[in-house]
């Protein structure tokens, strides 16, 4: 028992003693060719060395930053490539496609028929204006508003917190929530709106139901919604500005409105410029608003480009015209984002 | 020891029991099995739309009913929400996309059909002929269920799209005798008649899309004739036809109609009906069976007269179940052909009509049927034309259909443009 325990142990410090040789060569024997020894000698390694600076196209390529940086990357690159750079491709090749009903897309005859027929659709050109109006008129007014929310919370108002809380909060809901409170506001009959209005000798006015007025209401339930989000937006950079701006510009003689316009409203800009793109972005989403209140076809005046797509798509079966119109979307989000990124990527934030 | 063997005389009993128990039961399998002559290996899964009110009472009738004829088989009866079979198409849809059918699905016949193209089976051996479907059903039923030289649907029931329901106490008050309707203008002056001598709104519905389309079809039947109409389904539609409808469609829905109709829906406009708030209703009879639920008698709470001018018609509606296959492999074929088998049968649609509030298309005793649904089926059997809806798939393709939809939200859906939706109807169709 005893020899053979011995035996052992003398078999595994051999073993030690061959590893650790083995590492302090062991970078060099793997940059040499396969042709070198094991535990080649000094001068030998030098040599290899060189020759190893020679051919290093590869040697470099491994030792690039990118290279080294690979498993911290890759992985989400090539998922975000495929889950959403390779299917907005896909959607890209459907859209040239005559694509329709249940069978397979044909994809040997690519044209750009359906980017023309869209040209040619008059509901199309509405869709696309209705969602401009929505895009503009929401974000702004809800820029606007946040602004002016912000503003009177950061003066240290009583129930601050409460108040900034009670704004946040619609944003929390989800569109299918809000579309259904709003029916109910704006319900003909008996909603709250007609009723308030009532009290003045107004209306009543079918505000969901009128294609004057329906795209308006809209726009105002959706700013119901996000001007708490552009008001916390505001109240963290409007924290960020020291008080001494405002002693300074009161010492200098500046009325409350001046000193809001000259001095803190243009600092900013930073703030507007982020929430503004998330707005942005929010209103071309306002599908699901639309489509908790109408399903498919929503009243005229309020079809936006996104609904359109959801109808020829679902709807229809018309996949490659709704791919088409897709596209489309995309690019109006791109050329929303690209400003802001371009900017971004200038003051050196990317 | 003594207590030991109490407690195994009564394991002893309780093994008797349950193996009687089994034995019964194995017995009522056997029997069961003896019957169908089949072994059912394959769970029948059905799509359908039908999640409330006479609807789901109805499905349920109809379950309970195969149940009882085929014991043996799993069956799956899945309810999909929403009006207008909008969310149930899209759930069928999904699901035939992605090459995983259902085994039966509720849907409308006829041109609606076009749009499975390639991914519906043909059952006219093992269903319409070995069940033998074809002799007692209608022409325009059986022509509806044909799908590419074969058959891929099987009916279920009818509603009517031509009745026009009015309130019988909202016409007392305004003195209007609902018989002596007899045309258009008879119409026009009974709505005059009960915007000035009583509060009810004279004629109430909504405006949404499909019900503005299925009130321009009537229209086009009632003041232009059944040719007319299906001279414009088949595309070759006289302009001037399709104006003088629109033309009767936008009289109606500016002067006469509710002010909230483009934010309701057809049932709480119905429901204005039932309340003595309006007087009169277009609708398919599907809204009949709110009257019923409410215990309102037909004849002295609410009453039904032909839409003036289709007083020879049958507004031809039709609801099916069809059948996935051909390109798609259907997951039950042989339990799904049962069914349907079974869905053509009496049984089938005595058990689903009665509570759905349709009438069965096939010829069958009206014992277990209300006066007002008797008095539909002895039409539907009598009549000269029963003209397809064409905002229910029989008339058009689904995509014609949605099209037509669209024009009229487009152009007509206040303000009521008529040239512009005439030339749009011209165009589409």
């Amino acid at each position: 028992m005893r020899d053979e325990l011995a035996k052992t142990v003398e078999r595994l410090r051999d073993r030690l003693r061959e590893v650790r040789e083995s590492r302090g060569t062991g970078d060099r024997v793997t940059e040499t060719d396969g042709g070198q020894e094991v535990g080649a000698d000094e001068e030998r390694a030098v040599g290899t060395d060189r020759r190893v600076v020679e051919r290093s196209a590869f040697r470099r390529l491994l030792d690039h930053d990118a290279v080294q940086s690979a498993p911290f990357w890759l992985p989400p690159f090539l998922l975000m490539g495929f889950f959403v750079y390779a299917a907005i491709g896909w959607n890209f090749a459907i859209s040239l496609t005559d694509y329709q009903g249940f069978g397979e897309p044909d994809y040997s005859v690519l044209d750009l028929d359906n980017y023309g027929a869209m040209l040619s659709d008059p509901a199309m050109w509405a869709a696309t204006r209705n969602t401009f109006a929505l895009l503009v008129g929401f974000t702004l007014v809800c820029l606007v508003v946040g602004l002016v929310l912000a503003i009177l919370l950061d003066r240290e108002v009583r129930f601050g917190r409460t108040l900034r809380t009670i704004y946040l909060l619609p944003m929390s809901l989800s569109f299918i929530v809000t579309a259904q409170f709003w029916m109910w506001m704006y319900n003909f009959n008996f909603g709250i709106v007609n009723q308030l209005l009532g009290v003045v000798g107004l209306g009543p006015y079918s505000w969901l139901g009128n294609p004057d007025l329906v795209l308006g209401s809209v726009v105002f339930a959706l700013i119901w919604q996000f001007s708490g989000y552009t008001m916390v937006v505001y109240l963290a950079a409007l924290r960020a500005i020291p008080d001494d701006q405002y002693e300074a510009a009161r010492v200098d003689g500046a009325s409350t409105l001046r000193m809001y316009w000259r001095v803190i409203v243009p600092q900013l800009k930073p703030a507007m410029v982020s929430a503004s793109v998330v707005l942005v972005l929010f209103a071309l989403k306002a599908f699901d608003f639309l489509y908790a209140i109408w399903g498919y076809r929503p009243r005229r005046g309020a079809d936006i480009l996104a609904t359109k797509m959801v109808r020829e798509a679902f709807n229809k079966q018309e996949w490659a015209y709704a791919s088409a119109i897709a596209i489309l979307l995309f690019a109006l989000s791109l050329a929303v984002i690209a400003p802001y990124l371009y900017q971004q990527h200038r003051q050196g934030n990317l | 020891m003594t207590d030991g063997g109490n407690r195994e005389s009564i394991d002893r009993r309780t093994f008797t029991k349950c193996a009687a128990l089994l034995g019964s039961g194995g017995a009522a399998a056997l029997t069961g099995y003896a019957e169908q002559d089949q072994q059912w290996s394959n769970t029948m899964e059905l799509m359908h739309g039908w999640t409330g009110g006479d609807g789901a009472e109805a499905v349920a009738a109809l379950e309970e009913a195969f149940q009882n004829e085929y014991p043996e088989m799993d069956t799956d009866f899945r309810a999909i929400g929403g009006t207008g079979n909008v969310n149930l198409d899209q759930a069928v849809a999904q699901r035939l996309r992605a090459g995983d059918p259902p085994s039966v699905f509720a849907g409308w016949p006829g041109p609606n059909l076009v749009q499975y193209e390639g991914v519906l089976g043909d059952i006219e051996q093992d269903v319409w002929n070995e069940a033998g479907l074809v002799e007692p059903h209608a022409d325009e039923v059986v022509e509806a269920c044909r799908f590419n030289d074969g058959f891929s649907a099987v009916p279920i029931g009818s509603h009517r799209m031509n009745d026009l329901f009015y309130n019988v106490s909202v016409l007392d008050e305004a003195g209007v005798d609902p018989e002596s309707i007899d045309s258009f203008d008879a119409w026009l002056d009974a709505l005059d008649a009960v915007a000035s001598e009583t509060d009810a709104v004279p004629y109430a519905n909504s405006l949404a899309t499909w019900v503005v389309l299925q009130f321009w079809a009537v229209n086009m039947l009632g003041s232009q004739g059944f040719d007319a109409y299906m001279n414009f389904i088949d595309g070759e539609g006289d302009e001037a036809a399709v104006r003088a409808a629109f033309e009767n469609v936008q009289t109606v829905l500016s002067e006469y109609l509710n002010e909230d109709a483009a934010e309701i829906d057809f049932t709480e406009a119905n429901q204005r009906i039932m309340s003595g708030d309006a007087a009169f209703i277009h609708q398919g009879n599907w809204v009949a069976g709110a009257y019923v639920n409410e215990d309102l008698t037909f004849g002295e709470d609410w009453g039904r007269i032909q839409f003036p001018g289709t007083e020879d018609m049958y507004g031809f509606h039709l609801d099916s179940f069809i059948y996935p296959g051909n390109q798609l492999d259907n997951p039950s074929p042989e339990e799904s052909k049962a069914f349907l088998r079974f869905a053509g049968s009496e049984t089938a649609h005595v058990a689903f009509n009665q509570y759905k509030g349709s009438i069965p298309t096939r010829e069958v005793p009206t014992d277990e049927f209300s006066p007002y649904l008797t008095e539909t089926i002895e039409d539907f059997n009598s009549v000269d034309q029963r003209p397809p809806t064409i905002a229910h798939g029989l008339a058009v393709t689904q995509d014609v259909q949605s099209d037509l939809e669209d024009a009229l939200s487009d152009t007509f859906l206040d303000p009521y443009d008529v040239d512009a939706a005439t030339r749009r109807f011209m165009e589409i169709v």
